[in-house]
């Protein structure tokens, strides 16, 4: 699998270290079958999106990956750390597995109780990050997402675009090796998800590696370099984002891809 | 209008300074108490073994249900005769202590559970333990949600400590009480103490007032937090760097 979607990306690159390595996962709730033998790898720099229509089980195999959602079966990889097998959790220390792995929510999920500053600066400081180090990553990484000039606001000052982009530089704090964006711009306007995806494509042209749960087919398409989709809990199709978004093999990708209109 | 006032109350001022700062004292004990098993009595509610939640589902609606005064008597006449004998502080502070633990556990319990999942799941995802996330994010919010509820309780339990006059708690009523006792001029004596609770209770809930909308409004109130935001603020008006430091984010460079 690792080697198949090396050899598509790119034939001058050297094979990608894995940062997500998934083999044969299950998971189910209340004995409904959400995720069924699930195998994906996410090189190094990478950027995977996985599409599919609601309650198919995208969101779960990314909640999985942090280990926000356990799994009953299969291995979970992370940097080269088994982190979770057959429905045990391996890893020892599971918070720097977490700090590892940045993640950026549909909702947001911003603290409201405190100022956009202060929500990147908290995580860095359970981390043991020095308070005025914190200070100033945080102060560049909003002024890196283009949010500094609200970074004394409290989240409900703040539009849904700011918020979400907070929520950005909140999950960058920890410098992770991997980002996680489920549905980022679901709950947001035209204008704050064009603000997003601005953000999420300088991530992308900075070497960012990503796994990005979306709607946004047309930004999968430009930013990705690999597309899963994924439907009733299994992945149906993957590929380059040309050959799964322009021409779908599996009748299931087209039958969802028309309903979104977009299969040009 | 004059033979309203006929008691020599500077006679009895530094009797009624003790009483009030006893009837300060048994609030500020009771409620401090009242407060912490409050909140040990909500997360027994909150957790996730049944029998926990049991006993504490037992102790709430225990101590709802009966009236302060049957506590207070309980647990001064009634221990001491089963050979606990408790001074009138300890006794009229445990009083007061159980049965505020009760209403306060309940509006603890429903803050509490009214933080969003995603919260919690924020903490997680940026690899905050379990001390952490309950510390650092759940009860901050929570705080904010049972404020006005507490601080109704607060004023509350300042007024009950004068139901304390039964076991002559030597607080503000009792005092009254000894006073009236000695002057036969209960309308005046009374007229004055409840001045005095008036004027303890209006300023106390004004200022609990101010303090929620401040909490609401997100003003930091602890000295760390004023000194973070003053440093974050002096970084913001330093001029940004020419280039992006984002860049370098990744790599772990910034």
């Amino acid at each position: 699998m690792t080697e198949s979607f090396a050899a598509a990306r790119s034939t001058s690159q050297a094979l990608p270290e894995a940062v997500v390595r998934i083999e044969g996962l299950r998971k189910s709730f209340d004995g409904r079958l959400v995720l069924d033998d699930v195998h994906l790898t996410i090189g190094r720099g990478r950027i995977v999106s996985v599409i599919g229509q609601s309650g198919g089980g995208k969101t779960t195999l990314m909640r999985c990956v942090n280990l926000l959602e356990q799994p009953e079966h299969g291995t979970i990889e992370v940097a080269g750390e088994v982190v979770h097998q057959d429905g045990r959790t391996v890893c020892r220390d599971l918070p720097r597995l977490r700090r590892t792995v940045g993640m950026v929510f549909q909702r947001f999920n911003l603290f409201p109780h405190l100022t956009a500053v202060e929500n990147v600066v908290l995580a860095q400081r359970r981390a043991g990050v020095a308070e005025l180090e914190a200070l100033e990553r945080a102060v560049a990484l909003l002024r890196r997402v283009g949010v500094a000039h609200r970074a004394l606001a409290l989240p409900d000052q703040l539009s849904g675009g700011e918020q979400q982009r907070v929520a950005i530089a909140r999950a960058l704090a920890l410098k992770p090796e991997l980002l996680l964006f489920d549905e980022p711009t679901s709950s947001l306007d035209p204008e704050a998800t064009r603000e997003v995806l601005t953000v999420m494509r300088e991530l992308a042209a900075d070497g960012m590696t990503m796994m990005l749960v979306t709607h946004e087919l047309p930004f999968a398409r430009e930013v990705s370099d690999h597309v899963v989709f994924v439907d009733g809990g299994r992945i149906v199709e993957e590929g380059t984002p040309e050959d799964v978004l322009g021409a779908p093999a599996q009748p299931r990708t087209r039958e969802f891809l028309a309903s979104y209109g977009s299969t040009s | 209008m004059s033979d309203l006032f006929q008691v020599p109350w500077s006679d009895y001022q530094s009797d009624l300074l003790d009483a009030l700062w006893r009837t300060l004292s048994y609030t500020a004990v009771s409620f401090v108490g009242a407060v912490l098993l409050g909140l040990a009595v909500a997360l027994l509610r909150l957790s996730r073994a049944w029998p926990a939640r049991a006993v504490a589902a037992v102790y709430t609606e225990l101590f709802k249900n009966i009236p302060l005064l049957a506590i207070i008597f309980l647990s001064y006449f009634g221990l001491a005769s089963a050979g606990i004998r408790l001074d009138v502080f300890t006794a009229g502070c445990l009083s007061l202590v159980v049965f505020y633990a009760a209403y306060l556990s309940e509006i603890f319990r429903s803050a509490i559970s009214g933080v969003h999942t995603g919260q919690t799941e924020a903490g997680q995802a940026l690899g905050l333990g379990r001390v952490g996330i309950f510390g650092q994010i759940v009860l901050p919010q929570a705080v904010r949600q049972a404020l006005p509820g507490t601080n109704t309780m607060l004023v509350d339990l300042l007024k009950s400590t004068s139901l304390l006059v039964t076991v002559s708690a030597a607080e503000l009523m009792s005092e009254g009480r000894l006073i009236t006792s000695s002057t036969f001029r209960a309308l005046e004596v009374y007229l004055i103490i409840s001045a005095i609770y008036f004027a303890l209770c209006y300023p106390l809930s004004q200022l609990l007032l101010l303090l929620e909308r401040k909490v609401r409004a997100g003003v930091p109130l602890s000295p760390w937090r004023r000194r973070r935001l003053r440093t974050a603020r002096a970084l913001l008006a330093q001029d940004a760097p020419d280039a992006p430091v984002g860049a370098d984010v990744k790599a772990g460079a910034v």
